[in-house]
């Protein structure tokens, strides 16, 4: 009788014959009460709709149905741009959606400008009234640790609304705009608001949009894009040089431009250098990739830069 | 061939209808003003028990169980007879005072389920209804399959009724009157049938039929020639209809006239008169009298849902839903006199005394639905949210629920549309967040033909049906079109300090009893403007204070587009330079400066 020598290769090859075995068998026993075989199968990507903004689209390869995602940036950062962009296309589409605005900051104007069909979009306005007639019959509560508190009320509002939203279903997209409050406000929602956000969401075709001025809702957003302005277009200066003509001499510029983005602010003409009767045009923004839980394939650049041209 | 549908004991059924509890125990109406006040109406149980129509107050009272408790929901009976032995139960009985609204609602219902059955009905009684059945093999079958349909609708009303089928509409009704149940008599076999009922219901079905046809002889004086009928038959010593009508024609004549001859006829099941139609009322209301006024919600919740169900059944049966749904609450006088807010002086009799005089104080709440519906549940939850919003204010004696009919929506969905919340889910979850946040703070915002800054309405959130015509839906390429710039408003503006050099603005700040918004005071960078800006000067000046000050009356300012350096802190709390971009205007009128919105 024959004897097989055990080598290395020999052991690998015995060893994936007998995990296969050891599968066969426990699939067969078992396989009644097991759902799925233990085959490993990759999980695919959700499906992703347009945010409107091409340099967003290939940055980010799409907002994420049944996912959180987050716009984050300070003032005129370009996120409620990109929030009407989706927005027009999602109403668009025909789809129902609903912005939960906490501040009650919404301009239809813009929105109709923006493509956004308005019969379309449940407009919820927050009401911070209560809040704001109490600090402005006490303006001792102006101080920065009280500031949190006045946008308690529109948070608590915010919340609820969306948990009525999220569970009643049938919204292609819904927005929290909580843009205008306060970080230390925005960082009082508790974590498990936005992981029963996620998981209310995670089941449907829902696009969960979060607009704010940090990102607050940690691991349980899926996209997270950090907007910043960089430089604005007037007519008082051409479409691509932002710099007004024959004003300033050329190491003037050159100094102006690196004292700019040694401070990592955008260029901005000098008020006397640009006429008083200019008409502002645009603004040109930076995106940043914080985290894509939606591609497999890691983006070929983790930032991107778009324009939006003002329409009023 | 006809049906006659025949309510035995029509005042207690309206009750019983209301509170189905009460079928199984014994319910005596009661009616007339104190100290007149006697029993008009019992039922079956009740006259086991000894009970008679025509009783004192006083002799009812001795066979009823005296009703303490201080909830009229089935509920707190139900609990309240669990918690004593039911044999006690078996021998008392349950007093109500007459309602005139109930006994409306229940009639209707009948009305409604017999126009959904045949065009051809005839309201002979407020207990009887007549119908033709001619032609309407082909739709429901046979006579016998007919009569079980007609039986099955008028139960799903929540009525017990008598259903007879006859080849004439006297016999139907005699028929119905005198026999349980459904029954069919065939044609020429009415004779009979019939011959075993007693006399009294000839002569009660004889008076009400006269009376339709055209008798208008006062109520006494008919009373007194039934009784005189009814008093001549019996010392002939005829009990029932076979008797009746083997009395000699001639004979008859002679004695009582046509009037014997009619009822001969009649007691021999033939039929003397055409049905006298009516038009299907398009009306659709409940309403419930509470033996003692209820404060609770969650105890009007009850009520509300049987009448809801009620409702909803009686549209259903007429292939209709509710457009609008109109909650009317009576309230306790001593309370509401002091407090209610709405009083109303309504038309019609069941609000207003013979002498035009509001009985009690009314509060309606009325509920527009987007679009018509028939679910009790979704109604249940809409006038729940809107009373815990708005509550009576005092205790709710009686209730009204009327409806607005309109035909059912029909949607055609398709299978590459996108999905849209369902209407009734919609409608509560914006009644739930109305509750939230407050009434007209959620809805469509809609722009104004005006000039003035920020011109809009909000209107009511209702989904527009799919257009399914291809738009040219765009496409992820298409966004290489640059996407405009938007704008966030400061609601209400923010007063500002500015300071100027040389007419423009250099650096400003919040005023001190403004709420910090984040980022509204450091140094002007770059400043395009004054954009004159006014209009409606024709209008009065807003008085300071009101609440639409922003969208009535003249504006005039002077705008300007900044960028502003303002100071602010990162994640990590440390010191952070911004620069942000602001629409700030100053009021002519007043001075002030405003910042209005920013660039975003």
């Amino acid at each position: 009788m024959s004897s097989v020598a055990v080598t290395p290769l020999t052991r690998t090859v015995f060893a994936r014959d007998s995990v296969s075995t050891l599968r066969a068998q426990i699939e067969s026993t078992l396989g009644e009460q097991l759902s799925s075989t233990l085959l490993f199968r990759e999980r695919a990507s959700p499906p992703t709709i347009s945010t409107g903004i091409a340099a967003l689209d290939t940055l980010t390869g799409g907002l994420p149905r049944g996912a959180l995602s987050e716009f984050s940036g300070a003032a005129s950062s370009g996120r409620t741009g990109a929030m009407m962009a989706a927005l027009a296309l999602a109403t668009q589409r025909e789809e129902v959606c609903a912005l939960v605005d906490a501040s009650d900051s919404f301009d239809p104007a813009s929105a109709a400008a923006a493509g956004v069909n308005l019969d379309r979009l449940l407009w919820v306005r927050c009401n911070e009234s209560s809040d704001a007639q109490q600090h402005k019959k006490n303006p001792k509560l102006g101080s920065p640790a009280s500031a949190g508190f006045a946008f308690s009320n529109a948070l608590e509002q915010v919340l609820k609304v969306t948990d009525l939203l999220l569970q009643g279903g049938g919204f292609g997209m819904v927005v929290l705009d909580l843009g205008d409050i306060p970080v230390e406000s925005a960082r009082r929602i508790p974590l498990t608001s936005w992981f029963r956000f996620r998981r209310a969401v995670e089941p449907t075709a829902t696009v969960l949009l979060l607009v704010e001025q940090e990102p607050c809702a940690k691991t349980c957003a899926s996209l997270v894009v950090r907007l910043h302005p960089v430089s604005i277009f007037t007519s008082d200066s051409s479409a691509s040089c932002f710099i007004p003509p024959n004003r300033f001499s050329d190491a003037q510029k050159i100094e102006q431009q690196r004292k700019s983005r040694e401070r990592g602010l955008p260029y901005i003409p000098q008020p006397n250098a640009v006429s008083h009767a200019a008409l502002f045009r645009g603004i040109r923004f930076h995106a940043e990739l914080v985290r894509s839980g939606v591609q497999r394939k890691w983006p070929q650049s983790a930032d991107a830069q778009f324009e939006l041209r003002a329409a009023l | 061939m006809f049906a006659c549908i025949y309510v035995p004991d029509f005042p207690v059924e309206a009750f019983v209808r209301a509170e189905p509890l009460l079928r199984e125990r014994a319910v005596a109406v009661l009616e007339g003003k104190p100290p007149l006040v006697r029993v008009v109406a019992l039922n079956e149980k009740a006259r086991l028990l000894g009970m008679e129509a025509g009783m004192t107050k006083l002799q009812a009272d001795a066979f009823a169980e005296l009703e303490v408790a201080t909830e009229t929901t089935s509920a707190a009976r139900t609990q309240s007879r669990n918690r004593n032995a039911s044999s006690h139960f078996c021998k008392s009985a349950v007093l109500r005072q007459r309602s005139l609204a109930q006994e409306g609602s229940a009639h209707s219902a009948l009305l409604d389920v017999a126009h959904a059955f045949t065009p051809r009905v005839e309201d002979t009684a407020a207990d009887t209804l007549l119908l033709d059945l001619a032609g309407l093999e082909r739709l429901y079958g046979s006579t016998a399959a007919m009569a079980g349909d007609l039986a099955s609708r008028v139960a799903s009303v929540s009525v017990e009724a008598n259903i007879a089928v006859a080849a004439n509409p006297d016999a139907a009704m005699h028929a119905a009157r005198g026999f349980a149940g459904t029954t069919i008599i065939p044609a020429r076999e009415e004779a009979h049938r019939l011959g075993v009922l007693p006399v009294q219901i000839l002569l009660d079905a004889f008076e009400i039929s006269q009376e339709k046809v055209g008798g208008k002889s006062p109520a006494q004086r008919r009373e007194k020639l039934r009784e005189q009928m009814l008093d001549t038959l019996e010392r002939w010593g005829v009990r029932d209809f076979r008797m009746l009508g083997l009395l000699p024609e001639h004979a008859l004549a002679s004695r009582l006239g046509d009037t014997g001859v009619k009822l001969r006829r009649l007691a021999l099941g033939e039929g003397l008169r055409t049905l006298v139609l009516c038009e299907p009322t398009m009306r659709f209301e409940e309403a419930m009298e509470l033996e003692c006024p209820v404060e609770n919600i969650d105890s009007l919740s009850f009520v509300l849902n049987r009448l809801l169900e009620q409702l909803c059944s009686r549209l259903e049966t007429r292939a209709l839903a509710a457009q609008e749904l109109r909650l009317r609450l009576q309230l306790e006088r001593r309370v509401a006199d002091e407090e209610t807010t709405t009083v109303q002086e309504l038309a019609g009799d069941n609000f207003l005394d013979s002498h035009n005089v509001v009985l009690r104080p009314l509060i309606e709440r009325t509920l527009r639905l987007p679009v018509s519906m028939r679910d009790p549940k979704v109604f249940l939850k809409l006038l729940q949210l809107e009373l815990a919003a708005n509550p009576p204010g005092a205790p709710v004696t009686k209730i009204w629920i009327l409806a607005e009919s309109a035909p059912p929506r029909s949607a055609q969905r398709g299978l590459f549309l996108p999905i849209t919340p369902e209407a009734e889910k919609l409608e509560i979850t914006l009644a739930r967040i109305k509750a939230i946040i407050g009434k007209r703070r959620a809805g469509i915002a809609r722009l104004l033909d005006s000039h003035r800054p920020q011109s809009f309405q909000l209107d009511r959130f209702a989904v527009a049906a799919n257009d399914i015509s291809n738009k040219g839906c765009l496409t992820a390429s298409d966004s290489n079109v640059l996407a405009p710039l938007a704008m966030r408003l400061f609601r209400p503006a923010c007063r500002l300090q500015v300071h100027l050099s040389e007419g423009r603005p250099m650096s400003l700040e919040l005023e001190a009893k403004e709420i910090d918004r984040g980022g509204l005071k450091g140094k002007v960078l770059w400043s395009a403007g004054p954009w004159r800006c006014s209009g409606e000067w024709w209008g009065e000046i807003a008085k300071p204070g009101d609440s639409n000050a922003e969208q009535a009356g003249p504006w005039d300012r002077e705008e300007w587009d900044i960028a502003l350096l303002c100071a602010g802190k990162n994640a990590a709390h440390e010191k952070q330079e911004n620069v942000a971009l602001y629409r700030i205007y100053r009021d002519l009128a007043t001075g002030h400066w405003f910042a209005d919105a920013s660039y975003d």
